[in-house]
């Protein structure tokens, strides 16, 4: 029973031109977005990994300076990219990619692709996720909204279970055959999944196995809701009505509303009152005093009258001290708007459990690192880095610093002390230890399965009712 | 008898529970869409205000503060001094150059979100503040706002198609389709009468909202303004119906006219503007930015170790400079300070910068043009580009600005080396051996200020034009299946 509805659910989808073109034109636009995707991401790494030498080489060799010099002078870090993302760019675009690493300042990310992109970039690239999230939803209600519909319609239903067809196996049949057919569309993502998985160390198997299950879950998940609306529809007209409406609204308008609603509840700072507040809070006569009293309590517990007289070059303990001092500030301000960025990421999710898009577009960039939660990861890394070279050249300074003072030069660090500070490398976290970021989601989707299952017992109770009508 | 069948029509649709949803839903929409975009004006002017609100507020307290200041005796570190050109021009300045939006901004926020409206400027490398961003969730910028373009674009011909994709079949299905044809009605009249009468039902009510908001909140704007978005919108809705009436014109039933209308919007407004951007874009490939990193650190290298081929190159191309610069009795060589070294690698590294800031934006304008001729090929994309110009949020009026926003850093750049070379002949930053240095920026008013500059925008009247167009194709396609079907009276469709 269940083989011949298949059989018969492939034959009617071949037979059906339009939908066949379509499906034709949707698998030509992945095939095209994975391959122009992959090309870029293979040209973005081997530049990457060349201006990361040649950054690393141009620190080691920037010749004999002081270590403040040096501080300033600073490094630039780049964020790394997953395999993933050539599948799923997320938020790449909206985020800088290069990290400048220097002495008093915390920066954010620069280059965001948006800024040098025109303004026909709004409508989106035709990227993998683009396609497997937006538009295939879309062929699976073209595919499937008359699929019970029209049998209705046409009278064969009713025909069908005076045959003793069997309600449950005829919706289940009907369900198979739609995600089975939808999951060709899967094919081709699955395959580079594969293929990055046996030949390269891009992806890793559990952000390959997130990816891979979300995925499924929402091309079931638009399966079964486009066969529930058709059992239900009077007409296959009205069952594409609603499924194009449920469609615009979970794909189209509640992503845009939750999260500009979300950056209304949990409001930012805009960058020209951040920036004023941080140069505002750290340049104050307050830090003047602190410092003061730090060089008071120093002289203190050294016993001496005058910062000459210190055992130590007293201008790299004040520089650390400055930097310490304004790290507070850093962490307090930077650690706001980093809270609450994250409200607003976990106050999107929540509306997930209204659109398994916003859920599976959460789930997807997480597990290809594209998100904000991984761009914040990274930000970090990168300030634990600035600080570890500021320590290490003030340290440097304040320990060496007196040790040429005889020679009237001021004391100037060489190859060795660039050498101390480790080259800049990280990597993303096992996505296993990052469950907080994307949990809300991954619940939502998992409701909107089982609300669906559920509700599709109501749709084969409603099939068995036109039998016995 | 066309008053009689738009009656018939009228009294038709009011019998369906769906007419007043769908005029729900539009003005729910065009409302929450012009709020949406009347919020973002008001935000874009208060960043504005604030920013000079800062400007004016430095001026203020550093007149305040003069006297003091003239008071004190002991040394100050320069680059803590309000009062030293060198402090201001490197480190303290409060100097905005702002981008005012226009008052029909509320049209569409376009790229406004994602290109500052304003830049702190200092004297520096114009590669360290022109990356300057407003910091937002990324996710914002991905989905964009909902905005009225967003709704025009996109929603609106979903309201279209979804009350107009049936139109006709009701006739057809009751068979009164073929009375009313023996009648003399052409099913041409009828169709036409019934789309304008269900467009009304949706264009209504947004011009209603959309219009008004933008009397009533957008103030300053121009009726030209106003005119040209009626217009635009207008053209738009005729491409949809005209698109309806020709997939009606076929005569399948309406749940085939709803896919066939449906997969016409996906491609039209989703699939086609993508790939064109996705082509485009491959096309004219952008350089590297993360490539241009790296340039720009050589690059600074060579300039800080060849200091004195720097100072070389820099008189060279300022003379008038020169001639202010002390030359040292015993070397012979121009005495050049600090700053006006720092003022010269400046110079000479973004002169070195030149051809790699001139790649980005060769390629940037090229992609522009290239976008704008195959923006005819949706209707979405010429309604965008239209949209977007209108509003003053597109491209085009952003490259304006920061050619302005060059030139304000250039002036600067003038006036502080001018100001410190004059500074330093006269020995005011080191009067004496541990004295504290002169004043020498006093009035902080006399920094130059920015002042935006409006270019004349030209109107988008091509966009409608180009609309217009592909309606009437379409219109003269349906006319001629309509009209066939008329002639023959037993065809398929009657049938």
């Amino acid at each position: 029973m269940l083989v011949l509805t298949l059989k018969k659910e492939w034959l009617e989808s071949k037979r059906e031109g339009r939908t066949l073109w379509l499906s034709r034109i949707v698998l030509m636009l992945l095939a095209c977005a994975l391959l122009s995707s992959w090309h870029s991401f293979q040209q973005v790494q081997s530049q990457k990994q060349q201006v990361e030498t040649s950054e690393r080489e141009r620190w080691l060799a920037q010749g004999k300076k002081g270590p403040h010099s040096a501080a300033h002078y600073g490094v630039y870090i780049i964020k790394p990219d997953t395999g993933l993302s050539v599948l799923e760019p997320g938020l790449t675009d909206y985020q800088g990619v290069v990290l400048r690493l220097e002495a008093h300042k915390k920066n954010d990310t620069l280059f965001r692709g948006i800024q040098d992109s025109i303004q026909m970039q709004r409508f989106g690239n035709l990227t993998p996720a683009f396609i497997l999230q937006t538009l295939l939803p879309l062929l699976i209600i073209l595919l499937g909204f008359h699929s019970i519909a029209a049998e209705r319609e046409s009278g064969t239903l009713k025909q069908l279970l005076a045959n003793g067809l069997c309600p449950k196996k005829f919706f289940t049949a009907k369900v198979l055959a739609l995600f089975g057919l939808a999951l060709l569309f899967f094919i081709p993502v699955a395959l580079y999944i594969v293929y990055s998985l046996l030949f390269s160390d891009s992806i890793t198997v559990q952000r390959s196995v997130l990816f891979i299950v979300s995925y499924g879950l929402y091309i079931f998940i638009w399966a079964i809701l486009t066969l529930i609306v058709s059992s239900y529809a009077r007409a296959a007209r009205s069952a594409l009505i609603t499924l194009l409406v449920i469609w615009s609204l979970t794909c189209l308008l509640l992503p845009k509303f939750a999260i500009n609603n979300a950056a209304k509840q949990h409001p930012i700072q805009s960058s020209q009152i951040f920036q004023s507040k941080l140069e505002s809070e750290i340049y104050t006569p307050a830090r003047q005093q602190a410092i003061a009293k730090f060089k008071q309590d120093t002289l203190t517990e050294y016993g001496v009258d005058n910062i000459d007289e210190l055992p130590f070059a007293w201008s790299g303990a004040q520089l650390q001290f400055g930097e310490q001092y304004a790290d507070t500030i850093f962490d307090r301000l930077f650690g706001q708007r980093q809270l609450q960025l994250e409200a607003q990421s976990l106050h999107y999710q929540s509306a997930a459990i209204l659109s398994p898009f916003i859920a599976v577009q959460t789930l997807s960039m997480s597990a290809a690192a594209t998100d904000l939660a991984h761009h914040q990861l990274f930000s970090n890394a990168g300030e634990k880095h600035r600080r570890l070279i500021q320590a290490t050249l003030n340290g440097d300074l304040k320990d060496n610093g007196l040790t040429i003072r005889s020679s009237d030069k001021s004391y100037q660090g060489d190859r060795h002390l660039w050498e101390i500070i480790p080259q800049f490398f990280y990597q993303y976290p096992d996505i296993g230890q990052l469950t907080s970021h994307y949990r809300r989601a991954a619940i939502c989707l998992i409701i909107w399965f089982i609300t669906l299952i559920l509700l599709s017992y109501f749709a084969i109770k409603r099939i068995r009712n036109e039998g016995q009508q | 008898m066309n008053l009689l069948i738009c009656l018939c029509e009228i009294k038709n649709l009011l019998r369906e529970r769906l007419l007043w949803l769908l005029i729900i839903i539009t003005l729910f929409l065009s409302s929450l869409a012009s709020y949406n975009g009347y919020q973002w004006l008001v935000t874009q002017n208060m960043v504005i205000k604030n920013a000079q609100n800062e400007q004016q507020q430095a001026i203020a307290t550093a007149k305040k503060g003069l006297e003091k200041r003239l008071s004190l005796s002991k040394p100050i570190n320069w680059w803590d001094d309000p009062y030293d050109l060198r402090g201001q021009a490197f480190y303290l300045m409060i100097n905005y150059a702002t981008k005012p939006p226009l008052p029909s901004a509320t049209i569409a926020i376009g790229q406004s979100d994602v290109q500052p409206n304003f830049f702190k400027m200092l004297v520096t490398n114009k590669q360290s503040f022109i990356n300057q961003y407003e910091v937002v969730h990324p996710l914002i910028l991905l989905l964009g706002k909902f905005d009225l373009a967003f709704l025009i674009i996109y929603v609106l011909p979903l309201l279209l198609i979804s009350i107009s994709f049936n139109a006709l079949a009701q006739e057809k299905q009751s068979g009164q389709l073929r009375i009313l044809m023996l009648q003399g009605l052409s099913p041409l009249r009828l169709l036409f009468n019934q789309l304008i009468i269900r467009a009304s039902i949706i264009i209504l009510p947004l011009l209603l909202i959309s219009v008004t908001t933008l009397l009533q909140f957008s103030n300053g704007i121009s009726l030209l303004a106003v005119s040209m978005f009626i217009c635009l919108i207008l053209a738009y809705a005729a491409f949809w119906l005209a698109l309806t009436a020709f997939v009606i014109s076929y005569g399948k039933t309406s749940a085939y006219n709803a896919a066939v209308l449906v997969i016409s919007w996906l491609g039209l407004v989703i699939i086609v503007p993508a790939l064109l951007n996705t082509v485009i874009v491959t096309v004219n490939t952008a350089p590297s930015r993360i490539e241009y990193v790296d340039m720009l650190r050589d690059k600074s290298d060579n300039v800080d170790k060849s200091s004195s081929k720097v100072m070389a190159e820099f008189f060279q191309d300022h003379p008038e400079l020169a001639n202010k610069t002390l030359t040292n009795k015993v070397t012979g060589e121009l005495d050049t300070n600090y700053s006006t070294k720092k003022i010269a690698k400046i110079v000479v590294l973004e002169k070195a910068m030149l051809p790699y800031d001139d790649a980005f934006q060769t390629v940037l304008m090229a992609q522009q043009r290239r976008a704008e001729q195959f923006s005819y090929l949706s209707p979405a994309t010429i309604l965008q580009n239209a949209l977007f110009n209108l509003s003053g949020n597109g491209l085009i009026r952003h490259q304006h600005f920061i050619e302005q926003v060059m030139l304000h850093h250039k002036a600067l750049r003038y006036f502080y080396q001018q100001s410190i070379l004059i500074a330093h002949q006269r020995g005011d930053f080191n009067p004496c051996e541990g004295c504290i240095a002169h004043v020498t920026l006093a009035d902080l008013s006399k920094v130059p200020k920015f002042i935006y500059q409006e270019q004349r925008s030209s109107t988008p009247i091509s966009g409608v034009v180009v609309l217009l167009l592909f309606s009437g194709v379409f219109i003269f396609k349906a006319s001629s299946r309509l009209s066939e079907m008329n002639r023959s009276q037993g065809g398929n469709i009657v049938a």
